[in-house]
């Protein structure tokens, strides 16, 4: 005999709200419904509404952990609707600001996943290693969350001493080696909750289009700071991690290593940035017609925009959002069938879930 | 012949691919959306999402499908025909939450499809978000 087990909106187990419904047989989930929109603020429809400039601060409201990414997405778009080129220097200092975020939102997730586990110390040891980050962006922007950083055509905000992050960037590393990397790949006590839980195959994967790290944790390598570059990305050299069995622990790795890619993209940024303009075209903004589309490698994965302006106005008449949860979530239901009741709670979290993204 | 000029010839479209501000653009005078999917789906493209707009009130619903094929960004637009389009979600499972979502906001109709609601709750109207003689 089945029955159901409702977890959320609003439960301990989500870090937001949104809502599944299990359906169980004994101790095994059979199958899964999802419901989203308990966030949903109507974004796409307020964008319609907002001049150029303030669509950008909308638009850093999207998400409260990936904020940059969307600003980054957005005045890219505009950028080659009005073919503005952003000068070199404000190029690697978006770099600089999506790959620190990527280090924040990864390690915040080790955290959570530590806490799903019920393994606190890891938790309390993935929080403290993030505020180094947040301490960064804060000392760059000026705020640890919306960074308010990215403009059309340049940055707001310059990074005057580069060099002076790079030790904060060897001190992160230092501790992933010595703790979180060797916490996730070697003990018992997190391997028994990860190893073969749910698994999303290469071919399931490939079925649903999933993207970022839950795709590359089945196998598939796609990353659009490698398959299309954008800002300085196309100057760096890293990695793209790849693991292919699927389950939580492939997730749990493929960012961990990540999060060394990223100490070793910004090393390159921040050594090597050039010393030139980083405002950019001081012009006043003409967005002609027509429509153009950007994308780029957010810490959950591509984000894409796709921005129509109608060439008379200073409001764009459509912006389309879709984030790498909204790709991502369906997933969970094929990730939990078959799974311990006992184990959802991490395997939904285990694909990184921003439900304000994927509400809007 | 690329893989572009493959996949249009696969899809008999007699249109060429213009790249525009870093992806590849297709506006076909007729377009068969489930061939479309059937096709890319073939050469293992992704499916990453379809964007719905009307631009002025009472104007057609434009559909724009986009897809990724191993890094390059593949867009093909197309129009709801009496505020009709057919669905693409048993090809292509990845286009089932945006389809539930365009209906939402645009009250175009994926036929052959059930619905559930999914930004939306149940008995919430459709259409009142993004049609322009609506909202």
């Amino acid at each position: 005999m089945s029955y159901r087990v409702p977890i959320g909106p609003y439960h301990p187990a989500l870090e937001e709200p949104y809502k599944l419904d299990l359906v169980c047989e004994g101790e095994t989930v059979r199958d899964a419904d999802l419901h989203i929109g308990f966030n949903f603020r109507g974004i796409e429809y307020l964008a319609e509404r907002r001049n150029y400039a303030q669509l950008i601060a909308l638009m850093e409201r999207v998400c409260g952990i990936c904020s940059n990414v969307h600003t980054l997405s957005i005045c890219q778009a505009i950028e080659r609707l009005a073919g503005i080129v952003p000068p070199e220097r404000a190029l690697y200092i978006r770099v600089v600001m999506a790959e620190l975020e990527r280090l924040h939102s990864h390690i915040l997730w080790a955290g959570i996943a530590g806490k799903v586990m019920g393994f606190k110390t890891m938790f309390m040891t993935s929080f403290e290693l993030r505020e180094n980050i947040m301490d960064a962006l804060e000392a760059i922007s000026g705020n640890r969350v919306n960074y308010a950083m990215n403009r059309v055509g340049g940055v707001n905000r310059d990074i005057e001493d580069p060099a002076a992050l790079l030790h904060m960037i060897d001190g992160i590393e230092l501790a992933l080696n010595r703790s979180i990397i060797p916490i996730f790949t070697k003990n018992h006590t997190a391997l028994s909750r990860c190893v073969g839980v749910g698994v999303l195959t290469n071919e399931q994967a490939h079925s649903l289009a999933v993207v970022g790290p839950t795709a590359r944790a089945s196998g598939i390598s796609q990353d659009i700071r490698r398959a299309a570059p954008y800002a300085a990305y196309d100057r760096m050299s890293f990695d793209v991690p790849v693991e292919t069995s699927g389950d939580v622990r492939a997730r749990l790795v493929v960012r961990a290593l990540e999060i060394l890619e990223s100490c070793k993209i910004l090393r390159q940024a921040l050594s090597t940035m050039p010393a030139a303009d980083w405002w950019g075209s001081k012009k006043k903004l003409k967005v002609p017609a027509g429509t153009v589309v950007s994308r780029i490698e957010g810490p959950r994965g591509e984000v894409l925009y796709s921005v129509t302006a109608d060439g008379a106005s200073d409001t764009p008449k459509r912006v389309r959002v879709r984030t790498p949860t909204y790709a991502n979530m369906p997933a969970i239901r094929t990730m939990l069938r078959g799974a311990r009741l006992a184990d959802a709670p991490l395997i939904q979290a285990s694909i990184d879930p921003c439900y304000s993204c994927t509400d809007r | 012949m690329n893989e572009l000029e493959q996949i249009a010839s696969s899809l008999g479209l007699p249109e060429t691919w213009e790249e525009r501000n870093g992806s590849w653009w297709m506006a076909p005078a007729s377009l068969d959306v489930r061939v479309m999917a059937a096709v890319l789906r073939s050469h293992e493209a992704r499916f990453v999402t379809l964007t719905a707009m009307q631009l002025l009130p009472d104007e057609r619903i434009r559909i724009d499908y986009h897809w990724d094929l191993d890094g390059r960004l593949l867009t093909f637009t197309t129009f709801a025909v009496e505020n009709r389009v057919p669905s693409i979600v048993d090809l292509c499972e990845a286009a089932d939450w945006v389809e539930r979502e365009t209906h939402e906001n645009f009250s175009v109709e994926f036929t052959g499809r059930p619905y559930e609601p999914l930004l939306l709750r149940t008995g919430d109207a459709s259409g009142l978000q993004l049609r322009k003689e609506r909202s």
